[in-house]
């Protein structure tokens, strides 16, 4: 049971969470400021240098000049303007003394502005945020429900036109970057030629080899899953927040997380260079197998323990209403709800597995993999073109049926 | 009165439709077991036979035999248990009372069923019920769709899932499939504690990244730096998606159901896009990007954009679409009631509808792309698997290659991390 | 009849400090009385019926039952504690994918023996027992349905049901006829009245309308804003209890 609270706690808490939280929207807001206009600097420049004197350079001012630049204009520009950064926590600034010297007033705010991260130490002592930037200078930041206007539409509002800059000027340098060059489509088409030549005349002596390959690949595609199921299932109970109870639980959920979070980033070809080297050779397909393994593990538990933290609580309340302990409330009120997409779950990554396992040979994982990478190095695509075409194959069944027996599972 | 049309042969054979997939189904699991039988023969009778993809040996007469006794197999369990094809597709064998049928019942159904199918063909041009074939009836029951019949079958005690002849039939195959996969796989576990010793540095590296490349560095006369790479994966999988989205827009309407379903020419819009929406999808971003390094250079990362722009339409595509079959057909039929055209319709009803989901799966298609693209390096995509890969080949002559190795999955997972997260948060504030 | 249950001095407070949900209530109850809570949304009669089986720890207070201290009573003594109160819920909440039958024989989970109801394996006398109270609620035939094919009239009763297998001594109601159309609540409502007066159960109902708590209540205990405002049997409250009770604005609607 709780400690006895007396009535006069209610009144008085210092709640610093939420002095911590009102500070830490203003300085979000500078913040998302200051990263737009330094990624719209960056991009911009890359542009220019590529075009005018064609070189490669993000900054074309020392980095320092930069920032300082970057970080004054967002002070002015949420002072003066709607910012994203003001339209990402959906705030508006409001004159409170009905424009009389507005623009000397927004200047001052700028000015003022630059005490804030002092404001935090106050926030710290006396548990309260009180922005005077805002006090002195007549202005009062309210939230945009509270306003009830109408948005001006996207053209009229720096905020949504620098958004479109951002994403036009990404999306040029993105490929500047990637070295779009269509032309070399057409230009090397004719030195490729007798590829493709031989690509539409395919030799089909390997399709028995490949088919042998195939079975393989397919069986360390369910082994991994199998294994990975076997592992997940439980751990996705350790992992799930509403079910971690006390300090012990409560830190392997944050270390569980974690780590999945780690091993799920990695792409499973990468496990398999380092299980490739770890195993004898010869057991590549062994090899091929734990990596898939891994990463499954990571991806599954991660799957069913949201699907764990989104459960009905009705049934699991009704059950410990009856007086059944631990383990009868799991069995009885928690894995009927969880069973279908759970399965759910596995079924879609098996199927993910399944073209994993295509590829993971191309690091030397084993499977068909191994001998496509092999064909294609010797240049021999006329047999390469019949075991692509035999993945092709085993992936469009495999995805057939896992959307169909996942379309009953609802 | 009859119609012609409504019993023609092809309605009929559309009816017995989910019965002929069932069986077909079935005789395909008894072939699986007959695969896993012949593999043990060959493993275990046959010791000089030890073939590590379980080569099958038969001798000339063996595949009739197989084939026949499959399908004998397949033909008994259908007249007498639930197999699992049966209740995959929803069907059940009862009765005209709508109850099960006693065994003896069963066993004349299964011999009814061997001359009566010969003659099934004929009785596809004849007048009877849809849905049935020659050997059901009064005597020897009906194969029923469930879901039909559910509300009106009389309440009884379900069997134990363990008992039926599905459950134990599953298991078999579930034991056998592992235990298959098992000898297949080359599963050793012994192998992984006693190399340890050898690859146990392998580890010990990984944990000690040396960031000597993270920006720029110069060895053996060639400039390497992380963070170039790093970008130039993240751009590349960002143009990729990007790209992939603008054209998957169109061609999603194209490739949707209730857009294109009006007409001969829309029917065959809709099926040839499906069709090469499914072709582009099974192919992975990888594979694409060998073709694509050959044609346009290897290393290029102009390769791996490609292999991932046109892997990128059809993944988009199809999800787009089903999007567009799904929409809510209240606001067409209100917005076509105004006189509107069929572009109109699409544009002021479909559209507001679809943009959130859209927005959702490119950002979702974001992440895969970027997880892509940093292995795309391998088959010569570019990115920064070409660092990756470049290390790891100097295993033999550097000291440190594990350890930059390690910089550089340190640095992926910061990024790959990072971006799913952020890609998390923004699909949750959007819906 | 004597005193069954005693709360004294309980004090629910929520989100570290800024909710008072319930504000130092004391009353008890007799055994085998009916008694019924009102009052709006939020006024505590969740919480309050939540804390007496401990669902929901209360910050200060006591509650005895039956002489025994639920307060202070450890894990164990809790869930024997439980096994002797059932309770239903507003939203039923079955299991939705199990089976009638499951659903009811879920009641007995506190009496079984953990390792057998791990896997399901139920004696033939807690089926036949299930079976007896599904009969008792009037739809034996539904046994074997899955729960979420059955109306909400239906489903609640197989709440009742499960209520039943647990043989309790007090039976609480989070707001059981709320989801239901006014026909159904009375039937509902009649069921727990069979088993107050027929079993001897205590029963505490926290109800939405005053003609239900007419009728089938003996006794009335009404909540606003965490604090006891009535205390007494149905007759006596007339309109301005009423609007003391709901607030100025309230009209009072008939179920009939």
């Amino acid at each position: 049971m709780e400690q006895n609270y007396h009535a006069g706690f209610i009144a008085t808490k210092p709640n610093w969470r939420k002095a911590f939280r009102a500070y830490g929207k203003d300085l979000s807001v500078l913040a998302a400021d200051v990263f737009v206009l330094l990624a719209l600097w960056g991009l911009c420049s890359f542009i220019w240098n590529h075009f005018a004197l064609g070189t490669r350079d993000f900054l074309s001012l020392p980095w320092w000049i930069v920032v300082v630049a970057c970080v004054e204009l967002a002070l002015v520009w949420s002072s003066f303007g709607t910012s994203p950064g003001l339209r990402l926590v959906r705030r508006r600034l409001i004159d409170e003394r009905g424009g009389r010297r507005l623009f000397f007033r927004r200047l001052l705010r700028v000015v003022a502005l630059h005490v804030q991260p002092f404001l935090a130490l106050e926030a710290l002592i006396t548990a309260k945020y009180t922005p005077r930037h805002d006090r002195i200078t007549g202005f009062r930041v309210l939230s945009e429900t509270e306003l009830a206007e109408a948005r001006s539409p996207w053209y009229r509002s720096s905020s949504s036109l620098s958004i479109v800059l951002l994403g036009l000027a990404m999306f040029l340098v993105s490929a500047l970057f990637t070295q779009v060059d269509l032309g070399a489509l057409f230009t090397n088409a004719s030195a490729t030629s007798e590829i493709w030549y031989r690509i539409f005349h395919p030799d089909w002596s390997i399709l028995g080899l490949g088919v042998r390959l195939l079975i393989v690949t397919l069986y360390m595609a369910f082994m991994a899953t199998l294994f990975g199921v076997l592992i997940a299932v439980p751990l996705s109970f350790l992992a799930a927040r509403n079910l971690a109870r006390g300090v012990i639980g409560r830190s392997i959920y944050t270390v569980l997380r974690v780590v999945l979070s780690i091993i799920r980033s990695i792409e499973p070809i990468i496990w398999a260079i380092i299980f490739v080297v770890w195993v004898r050779t010869g057991a590549a397909a062994f090899a091929g197998m734990l990596a898939l393994l891994v990463h499954s593990i990571a991806d599954l538990t991660k799957l069913y323990s949201e699907r764990l933290e989104s459960i009905d609580p009705g049934p699991v309340e009704a059950i410990r209403a009856t007086g059944a302990n631990g383990l009868q409330v799991i069995l009885y009120g928690i894995v009927p709800q969880i069973v279908n997409p759970y399965l759910s779950f596995t079924i879609y990554r098996w199927d993910i597995n399944v073209r994993m396992a295509t590829i993971i040979g191309l690091v030397g994982g084993g499977g068909i993999g191994q001998r496509l990478i092999q064909l294609t190095r010797n240049w021999v695509w006329d047999q390469a073109i019949v075991l692509m075409l035999l993945i092709m194959i085993a992936v469009w069944v495999m995805d057939y049926s896992s959307s169909r027996l996942r379309a009953r599972l609802n | 009165m009859k119609s012609a049309r409504r019993h023609s042969p092809w309605v009929r054979l559309a009816e017995l439709r989910p019965r002929i997939f069932a069986f077909l189904l079935d005789w395909a699991s008894w072939g699986y077991i007959a695969y896993g039988i012949m593999y043990f023969l060959n493993k275990y009778w046959y010791i000089r036979h030890v073939s590590f993809y379980g080569r099958l040996t038969l001798p000339s007469w063996g595949w009739p035999l197989v084939i026949l006794v499959t399908l004998e197999l397949a033909l008994l369990t259908h007249a007498f248990g639930q197999t699992i094809g049966l209740s995959l597709f929803g069907l059940r064998l009862l009765g005209s009372d709508l109850r099960r049928i006693p065994i003896r019942r069963r066993m004349r159904r299964y011999f009814e069923m061997h001359w009566k199918l010969l003659l099934q063909p004929i009785a596809l041009f004849t007048d009877r019920s849809l849905g049935t074939l020659l050997h059901d009836g009064e005597k020897t029951g009906t194969m029923r769709l469930f879901a039909k019949v559910k509300d009106e079958m009389p309440l009884e005690k379900p069997r134990n899932w363990w008992l039926t002849y599905r459950g134990l039939f599953t298991t078999v195959l579930l034991g056998m499939t592992f235990w298959l996969g098992w000898k297949i796989t080359a599963i050793n576990l012994g192998m992984l504690v006693e190399r340890i010793g050898k690859s146990g540095h392998i580890w010990r590296d990984l944990f000690t990244p040396h960031f000597t490349y993270l920006t720029k560095n110069v060895i053996d006369g060639r400039t390497f730096s992380i963070a170039h790479y790093m970008m130039e994966t993240i751009f590349m999988a960002f143009f990729a998606t990007i790209t992939g989205a603008i054209v998957a827009f169109p061609l999603s309407f194209l490739g949707a159901r209730n857009i294109m379903g009006f007409s001969a020419v829309g029917w065959l819009t809709y099926t040839v896009m499906r069709f090469l929406f499914n072709i582009f999808r099974s192919i992975e971003s990888i594979l694409m990007a060998v073709m694509f390094a050959v044609w346009v250079g290897f290393g290029n990362p102009f390769a791996g954009a490609l292999a991932l722009f046109l892997h990128t339409i059809a993944a988009l595509g199809k999800l787009y679409s089903e999007q567009v079959e799904a929409v809510d057909p209240g606001p067409l039929e209100a917005i076509a009631a105004t006189g509107a055209k069929r572009w109109q319709v699409v544009a002021y009803g479909v559209i507001p509808q679809i943009i959130p989901s859209y927005l959702a799966f490119t950002l979702y298609r974001w992440d895969i792309n970027i997880r892509m693209a940093t292995v795309i390096a391998l088959v010569g995509g570019g990115g920064i698997g070409t660092l990756l890969f470049y290390f790891k080949n100097e295993v033999g002559r550097l000291e440190n290659a594990w350890n930059l190795v390690g910089s550089v999955i340190v640095v992926i997972v910061v990024i790959v991390w990072l971006l799913d997260y952020i890609s998390a948060r923004v699909r949750e504030k959007i819906g | 009849m004597d005193e069954f249950i005693r709360v004294e001095n309980l004090t629910k407070i929520y989100e570290r400090g800024e909710v008072l949900a319930l504000d130092d209530i004391s009353f008890t109850v007799k055994r085998g009385e009916f008694l019924v809570l009102l009052g709006l949304s939020g006024s505590g009669k969740s919480t309050l019926l939540r804390c007496i089986n401990r669902l929901i720890e209360p910050t200060a207070g006591t509650i005895l039952f039956d002489g025994i201290n639920v307060t202070k009573a450890s894990a164990r003594q809790l869930r024997h504690l439980r096994r002797r109160m059932a309770m239903i819920f507003q939203q039923f909440n079955l299991v939705k994918r199990s089976s009638v039958l499951t659903n009811t024989v879920s009641g007995r989970l506190g009496y079984m023996n953990p390792a057998a109801s791990a896997i399901h394996k139920f004696t033939k006398q807690d089926i036949d027992d299930a079976i007896a109270c599904l009969e008792r609620v009037g739809i034996p035939e539904q046994a074997y349905k899955r729960a979420d094919e059955l109306s909400g009239g239906q489903q609640q009763r197989v709440g009742i049901a499960r209520a039943l297998m647990q043989q309790p001594d007090l039976l609480m109601a989070d707001e059981p006829v709320s989801a239901l159309d006014p026909a159904t609540s009375h039937s509902i409502m009649q069921y727990l009245e069979l088993m107050n007066r027929e079993d001897g159960v205590t029963v505490i109902a926290s109800l939405h309308f005053l003609s239900l708590a007419r009728r089938y209540g003996s006794r009335i205990l009404a909540l606003k804003d965490g604090k006891i405002v009535f205390e007494g049997s149905p007759a006596e409250i007339d309109a301005a209890k009423f609007k003391e009770i709901y607030g100025e604005e309230a009209e009072e609607v008939e179920v009939r």
